[in-house]
């Protein structure tokens, strides 16, 4: 569907009230609630680089492309961008946006919202509007763009994302490291206060399908190096001296594999091995990271369930993974989501649930300006038109 | 009515009506506008909604103030109104090291930030060259950059969490991390017009290892500039790129003697920071594109003293202009960088056509001009002729595929310039926006629009 198509079919859904639902990669589903009876408009045709000019370091996208066709196009030119998705051939820009997915990287790179410099749009009545532009500072007027990341195609239909682009680093060096027993909390510290500083780091325990890695005593560390070449190899070995004082004698570096390593990190979080699992990601302070961390493990361990944890050490993410049997599953999953959202109450869902899912809290704590967001969501989508019912504002959720 | 609540609620120390002190609040560094009907100075969120509140009842516009160094009259009271002035919250709340982060009172003074807690290895990193004055609210207000807004981005990029009073007195919170709508990006930049921020989370950068700054003089404005979109162009991102015309070098050179040389017709002030071997490396390879563009003098800073002796020249670029014309307009648009070579074009072309000198500081590396017109205000035909190159730097700009303001903000200045870059629809989405803010309009009323905007009901 081109620009004029949506703006004609959502003039029509407004005029019939009749409600829409936006299809993209799927990829970000499990993070809100489904869609009841909404007619569907497929944005993942909708794949276009608009313009990109390497040598101002910005690009347009329509918001069906993928994060690994965006990265593909960029790489040509020796730039990047760091949407930092989990499985980028899949997920589109748009899906990165409006769900608000931040990764790894983003103390070191900013937020796909960082970098985000002007948006298209459509407005639930069709009106086809715009925000920013295509110059890497721009205050003229409101951050309409900025404003509807988060907003899980609730508030607006995006079309075009602008952004401004990074020059690639030249080097990328995966360190993995088995941490002995009584390690973790010194590596964690020592880790934080790398020189350069990680372009990703983690905490690990369990995921052995999935992420890199050899298990320890006191779990796994992967740290994601990033430089220019002629910093990897002294980058190295202070890292490694500074590990080896964290008391881990042991790295292991993958450099062609870097990059494959790092995308399995990525998808860790969505992956779940059938359908009695459950994924959570809570944000929380670098500092009390591991200590969530650990509460959040007694509890999946309270129901006798088998885990996963993995802790971004440089931003404070904490993702765990709950993995039940079929007998008791779908019975425990309700008392399971209480339970984590008593210790984290930001909890979100990223995947699983099976059927149960739309029973679970899968927002957890709701922000404090709520009043605002659903003020705006009635003035933006008056007849409650855009994704009804998939996500906090329609007053289903309490 | 007015006064005698606003005593009643803050004391008589916290509310400013003399004809003298109200002078002081009637203007920001761009323009003057009338005397509010009163100045308060709230010493808290709790005093900041009970002001709010009075306000309301009373119609009474709210402006808020930081220290009114803006430069579009965003500050500038248009009918009277109440001036919300953070000078007496200007606490740094709350410093957590450990998590790179601090809460600061609006009233923070910008440069205090990073002064007052150098000693911890970490920095706040949007640094407008008004830092010694401007405050990180009007900072909030207007989405200030800085010279090394370059590397690390603007303010927008570095606020975590706002604390905000709404036009209603009442308090809310809002943060990046916070389910749903972006409130926090939103709130960011918008003027004063949704909200009064009562306090902030900001980020902290940790210092890097290695800062190296060069001087890198040119023949000519053109070749200077094609250096700059060369640089960015081979994906070099220096921590800041600026640049500097003859016109400035001179009076920055009379005024600090910073060591910038008279005779260049064009100065780049380039820093770069990391690890050694990085800033090494980008010392070279920058130098060589400024060779190749024609570059006279690659010149490092090689001690701290010289440093800081290169950017107090850039920092104290527009007092030092204030010595040489009896007034200037400085004006702000942003264009995509490779196109900075045609801008300048444009702008010096503008000038002489008019007979007005034009001084050009700015941030090179974002494409973000700043092209000062001096001039003397008494003389009508020039204040004309600087309100006409006004107005073709920013059609121009436009043409170019840029924005009408890249730090700066609309405020009153730019309000008619919003049309240059947006349609009616884009704006009317903006005034909706607005409108669930403000419904009363009483939060900074008549800034950012222009007239004849307003939020149309949606179609169906
Ligand atoms: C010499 C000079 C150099 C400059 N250099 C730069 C530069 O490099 N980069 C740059 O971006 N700007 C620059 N500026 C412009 C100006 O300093 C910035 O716009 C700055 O952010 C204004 O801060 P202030 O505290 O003076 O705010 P004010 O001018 O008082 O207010 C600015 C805006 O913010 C709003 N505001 C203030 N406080 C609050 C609050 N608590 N809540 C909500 N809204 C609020 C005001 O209503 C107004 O709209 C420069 C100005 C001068 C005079």
């Amino acid at each position: 569907m081109n620009d004029t198509a949506i703006s004609d079919a959502l003039a029509e859904a407004s005029a019939s009230r009749h409600p829409v639902t936006l299809r993209a990669g799927g990829v970000f589903s499990g993070m809100h609630r489904r869609v009841i009876d909404a007619d569907e408009i497929d944005l993942r045709s909708r794949r276009a680089i608009f313009e990109y000019e390497p040598r101002d370091l910005t690009i347009a996208v329509e918001c069906g492309l993928t994060g690994a066709q965006m990265e593909q196009t960029l790489r040509e030119h020796r730039q990047f961008l760091p949407l930092d998705a989990p499985d980028a051939s899949q997920a589109s820009v748009g899906g990165i946006l409006a769900s608000a997915w931040s990764g790894p990287r983003r103390h070191r790179y900013g937020r796909p919202r960082d970098l985000l410099i002007g948006s298209s749009f459509a407005l639930s009545d069709g009106t086809l509007a715009r925000a920013g532009g295509m110059v890497v500072k721009n205050v003229a007027g409101y951050d309409l763009s900025r404003l509807f990341v988060g907003s899980m195609g609730t508030l607006a239909v995006l079309l075009r994302a602008n952004f401004k682009t990074l020059p690639l680093p030249e080097s990328a060096r995966m360190f993995l490291a088995a941490l002995p027993a009584g390690t973790r909390e010194r590596a964690f510290a020592q880790v934080r206060n790398l020189r350069p500083e990680p372009a990703a780091a983690w905490w690990i325990t369990g995921y052995e399908r999935e992420v890199d890695g050899e298990p320890g005593d006191d779990g796994r560390i992967a740290i994601l190096l990033e430089c220019e070449n002629a910093l990897l190899e002294r980058a190295t070995l202070d890292w490694r001296a500074t590990l080896g004082r964290a008391g881990i004698p042991e790295t292991r570096l993958l450099d062609a594999g870097a990059h494959a390593s790092f995308t399995r990190m990525l998808d860790a979080p969505m992956r779940l091995p059938g359908v009695h699992a459950l994924s959570y990601r809570s944000p929380s302070l670098p500092s009390h990271a591991l200590a969530l961390a650990d509460s959040l493990a007694e509890v999946v361990d309270r129901f006798e369930m088998q885990r996963d944890l993995l802790v971004d050490i440089m931003n404070g993410d904490v993702t765990i993974r709950a993995i039940g049997d079929a007998a008791s599953f779908n019975q425990m999953s309700g008392m399971l989501d209480d339970a984590l959202h008593d210790r984290a109450p930001r909890a979100r869902i990223l995947a699983g649930g099976g059927d149960g899912h739309d029973r679970l809290d899968c927002f957890g704590l709701l922000p404090n300006a709520l009043a605002q967001m659903r003020a705006l969501k009635a003035r933006f989508d008056p007849h409650g038109i855009l994704n009804p019912g998939i996500a906090f504002f329609d007053g289903r959720h309490t | 009515m007015l006064i005698e609540r606003l005593i009643e609620a803050l004391g008589a120390d916290a509310v400013k009506t003399s004809p003298e002190d109200l002078a002081c609040y009637s203007f920001d560094a761009y323009s003057q506008g009338v005397l509010p009907s009163a100045v308060v100075l709230p010493t808290s969120a709790a005093q900041v909604s009970a002001v709010v509140k009075i306000a309301r009842d009373l119609e009474e516009p709210l402006i808020a103030r930081g220290s009114g160094t803006g430069l579009c009259g965003g500050a500038t009271p248009l009918r009277a109104g109440v001036v919300l002035s953070f000078a007496r919250m200007n606490q740094l709340l709350e410093l957590d090291i450990e998590n790179r982060r601090a809460r600061v009172a609006p009233g923070l003074v910008n440069l205090q930030l990073s002064e007052r807690i150098a000693s911890t290895g970490y920095f706040y990193a949007p640094d407008p060259a008004s830092q010694r004055a401007s405050t990180i609210g009007g900072n909030i207000g207007t989405n200030a950059g800085g010279p090394h807004c370059l590397a690390y981005g603007t303010t927008v990029n570095h606020v975590l969490a706002l604390e905000i009073v709404d036009e209603r007195g009442e308090c809310f919170t809002t943060a990046v991390e916070d389910l749903g709508y972006d409130l926090t990006a939103l709130l960011v930049g918008s003027e004063g017009t949704l909200g009064i921020v009562t306090s902030a989370w900001v980020r902290l950068l940790r210092m890097p290892s290695t800062t190296g700054v060069w001087l890198a003089a040119f023949q000519s404005i053109e070749s200077a500039s094609e250096a700059v979109s060369a640089i960015v162009g081979a994906g070099i991102v220096p921590t800041a790129l600026e640049m500097m015309d003859a016109t400035i070098v001179r009076a920055v050179e009379s005024a600090y003697a910073a060591g910038y040389p008279a005779d260049a017709a064009a100065v780049l002030l380039v820093e770069s920071s990391g690890e050694p071997e990085e800033v090494a490396s980008a010392d070279a390879a920058i130098a060589r594109i400024a060779r190749a563009h024609g570059a006279t003098k690659w010149q490092a800073a090689t001690s701290a003293d010289q440093r800081e002796a290169l950017w107090r020249g850039r920092k104290g670029a527009a007092g030092a202009v204030g010595r040489i014309a009896p007034n200037y307009y400085t004006q702000d648009v942003c264009v995509p960088r490779t196109r900075l070579p045609e801008m300048l074009a444009a702008v010096d072309d503008a000038a002489r056509k008019h007979g007005i000198v034009v001084g050009n500081v700015f941030h090179a590396g974002d494409g973000n001009l700043h092209p000062l017109l001096l001039y003397d205000k008494r003389d009508a035909r020039q204040v004309a002729a600087v309100i006409e190159i006004g107005n073709l730097v920013l059609a121009r700009a436009v043409e170019l595929g840029g924005t009408i303001s890249g730090e700066h903000g609309v405020g009153i200045e730019k309000r008619n310039g919003m049309s240059m870059v947006y349609s009616t629809e884009d704006l009317a989405a903006m005034a909706c926006v607005r409108d669930v803010f403000d419904p009363q309009a009483l939060l900074n009323p008549e800034k950012i629009f222009p007239s004849g905007i307003s939020c149309r009901e949606m179609r169906a």
